[in-house]
């Protein structure tokens, strides 16, 4: 009797023990050839002004200039995944002058690394004239792009036709950057 | 209807124990409904020996989904097991050690007619809900996902270490009647909480700028009797020990239970354990980030269109935005949790009694070799309430081993087997438990396991005969 109990003990022990030994084949390695490809979209600058915000007692200014610091490019997680970059620019010019945008990319010491300008062409008959640019950061521009910690914008209204409070039309900018990720385990 | 019952069952972190319910010749079954006569005079656990239990569930992708070794692209495996997985799925475990136990019946010595039973185990729990709307946006970002809610409530994570001392006392009222209730000290060695979390992120077509991106955050964690491990005169190992004796924080439950005999043959039974709470006020660590904001973009050369204000002020606002929304508050507050209630109950029929060989008849007095019976498990998660329902069938091999087998359908699976046994030899009895015996062809497949074993020393009341 005690035998016997002992040996349906022993059965069962065994019996459960190797249904937990059971696996089909697994390679946990894998776990190294994990890529994920996450793409963000963020807003960037934005204005929608009339003449008037380029009039100063009545008399145009010609540059109007600001600068922003960059945080995101200190977080080295970003820098060490981010494969491409992409800013563009969607415009609508309404006004009888043309106007230029320059964006520059400033590092710790102020030192441009990057820079580029694009036109808003002006508006002949009161309607919106579309303009845009892309600006794509790849190898060494995306280098420049993740060194930097300050961009400069300045908007310039090119010479043409004479403005006044009464000039109509509008100049509105939408703008936003398109990170490309590659995140490898 | 089908999906219906399957997405109200996912809540599921259970500490079901299926075959140990009502195998009363193993005394631990005692700890799942305290209204038992268990049919010895004393017993005690072989101290750390006497019950070890693990349970690791997981719902949604298995490993083998993600790591099988079969040739597919192991990234295009994880975004299957991804869309394959709901907010609803989770990991769980759910482990016990009993470090000691004892039991002794009291009564005249014609009728022992109570029970006392006692220990001291330690438990852990650990559960963690698929946060799927982060994955996505892990995996895939924004881009493809304008209007797409990113839902943060669906972070969802509990963790608990803890001691509990208990002790129990179980009656024979009357020839149909027992009752039982066993009270309960709860001392949390550890405890991470963050169930309650609400908001979302959102980018949407703007009015000024390509998007609005929407942050509507609020999330909490609150931990206790980890912020007070670090220190300098702290011995992490002598401070868990201190806290199994009564050292952590401390709470108070309550067991309680009935068994009635109906005739002969049937008997229903119930219990409910776990009642109670544990009231946390040492180390407490609590993190909340909580911030309502809309982001269209930045305005730098005309920062004070239409509003007026300053380009500081404007500068200001937004960097105070950015901050105010992931700022993480962090405080001491006391809080306490409730421990999950679980309720058993059954209707069991027990049948054909031991044949003599001699006169191929039954004896009268004879125990009854076979039970089967319906086992319902139920048991309180912040969200709902979750469900098992098992049929099982019991029998007495010899007077010195018994066998359970079940049949359980619950979350992880509608066709979850599990085999028990226990085992006598002399005074030392060993039992060994384990389920989904279908799925363990191949371990890494598997949805659930749970493992029960343990020994102890019984003394048995002697045979009158």
């Amino acid at each position: 009797m005690q035998r016997q109990v002992s040996l349906y003990t022993l059965l069962t022990v065994v019996l459960f023990s190797s249904f937990f030994s059971c696996t089909k084949e697994v390679d946990f390695d894998q776990a190294e050839d994990l890529e994920i490809s996450p793409v963000l979209e963020t807003s960037l600058v934005f204005f929608d002004e009339t003449v008037n915000s380029f009039l100063v007692n009545n008399l145009p200014v010609f540059i109007i200039e600001d600068a922003f610091d960059l945080d995101i490019f200190k977080n080295d997680f970003v820098v060490d995944n981010l494969i491409k970059a992409e800013f563009e620019f969607e415009g609508f010019n309404s006004i009888v002058r043309a106007f230029e945008i320059d964006v520059a990319f400033l590092d710790e010491a102020d030192v441009e690394l990057h820079s580029f300008t694009f036109t808003m062409q002006e508006s002949t008959d009161g309607s919106d004239v579309p303009s845009g640019h892309i600006e794509v950061f790849e190898n060494d521009k995306l280098t420049n792009l993740t060194s930097t910690t300050r961009i400069t914008f300045a908007l310039r209204m090119l010479p043409g036709t004479g403005v006044d409070q009464t000039t109509p039309g509008r100049l509105q900018l939408k703008s936003k950057a398109v990170f490309y990720l590659n995140i490898e385990g | 209807m089908l999906c219906f019952i399957v997405v109200s069952c996912n809540f599921l972190f259970s500490q079901n124990k299926q075959i140990l319910y009502g195998f009363s010749d193993v005394p631990q079954s005692l700890l799942l409904n305290p209204a038992k006569q268990l049919d010895n005079d004393w017993y005690f656990g072989i101290p750390l020996l006497s019950h070890i239990h693990a349970k690791v569930g997981i719902t949604g992708s298995t490993v083998y989904d993600i790591f099988a070794d079969d040739n597919v692209n192991f990234n295009t495996k994880i975004r299957n097991a991804v869309d394959n997985m709901g907010s609803n799925d989770f990991y769980s475990v759910n482990q016990q050690l009993e470090i000691f136990s004892g039991g002794f019946s009291l009564g005249s010595s014609y009728e022992k007619d109570k029970y006392i039973s006692f220990g001291l185990y330690q438990e852990l729990d650990f559960i963690f809900y698929f946060p799927k709307d982060l994955a996505i946006l892990a995996l895939e970002g924004n881009q493809n996902n304008i209007n797409r809610p990113f839902r943060t409530n669906q972070v969802r994570l509990a963790a608990e270490a803890l001691s509990v001392w208990h002790v129990g006392y179980s009656k024979k009222l009357n020839d149909k009647l027992t009752v039982g209730l066993r009270g309960k000290i709860y001392s949390s060695l550890a405890n991470v909480n963050s169930t309650k979390n609400k908001g979302r992120f959102v980018t949407v077509p703007g009015q000024s700028n390509f998007y609005d991106h929407i942050f509507d955050v609020d999330l909490e964690a609150r931990t206790s009797g980890i912020a007070n491990l670090d220190g300098d005169n702290v011995d992490p190992g002598r401070e868990m020990i201190r806290r199994v004796f009564f050292g952590g924080n401390l709470g108070l439950g309550f067991d309680v239970g009935f068994t009635h005999k109906i005739n002969k043959q049937w008997t229903f039974d119930g219990s409910l354990l776990d009642v109670g709470f544990i009231r946390h006020t040492k180390g407490i660590e609590n993190h909340e980030i909580k911030g309502n904001y809309t982001f269209e973009g930045i305005n730098p050369l005309f920062p004070n269109s239409g509003s007026g204000q300053s380009a500081e002020d404007y500068w200001n606002e937004i960097e105070e935005n950015f901050e105010g929304l992931f700022e993480v508050d962090s405080t001491t507050t006391k809080y306490t949790t409730w421990r999950p209630v679980k309720l058993n109950t059954s209707l069991n029929y027990a049948f054909g009694k031991e044949t003599f060989e001699e006169c191929n008849c039954t004896q009268d007095e004879g125990q009854y070799l076979n039970r089967a019976g319906l086992q319902l498990f139920a048991m309180t998660r912040p969200n709902k309430p979750i469900m098992a329902l098992t049929a099982y069938y019991y029998r007495r091999l010899f007077d010195n081993l018994q066998v359970k087998a079940t049949y359980t359908v619950d979350s992880f699976s509608a066709y979850n087997i599990g085999l028990g046994m226990s085992a006598n030899l002399g005074g030392l009895n060993f039992y060994v438990m384990a389920d989904n015996f279908l799925q363990l062809e191949n371990i890494y497949d598997t949805q659930s396991v749970s493992l029960q074993l343990g020994f102890n020393y019984i003394f048995k009341k002697k045979d009158e005969d």
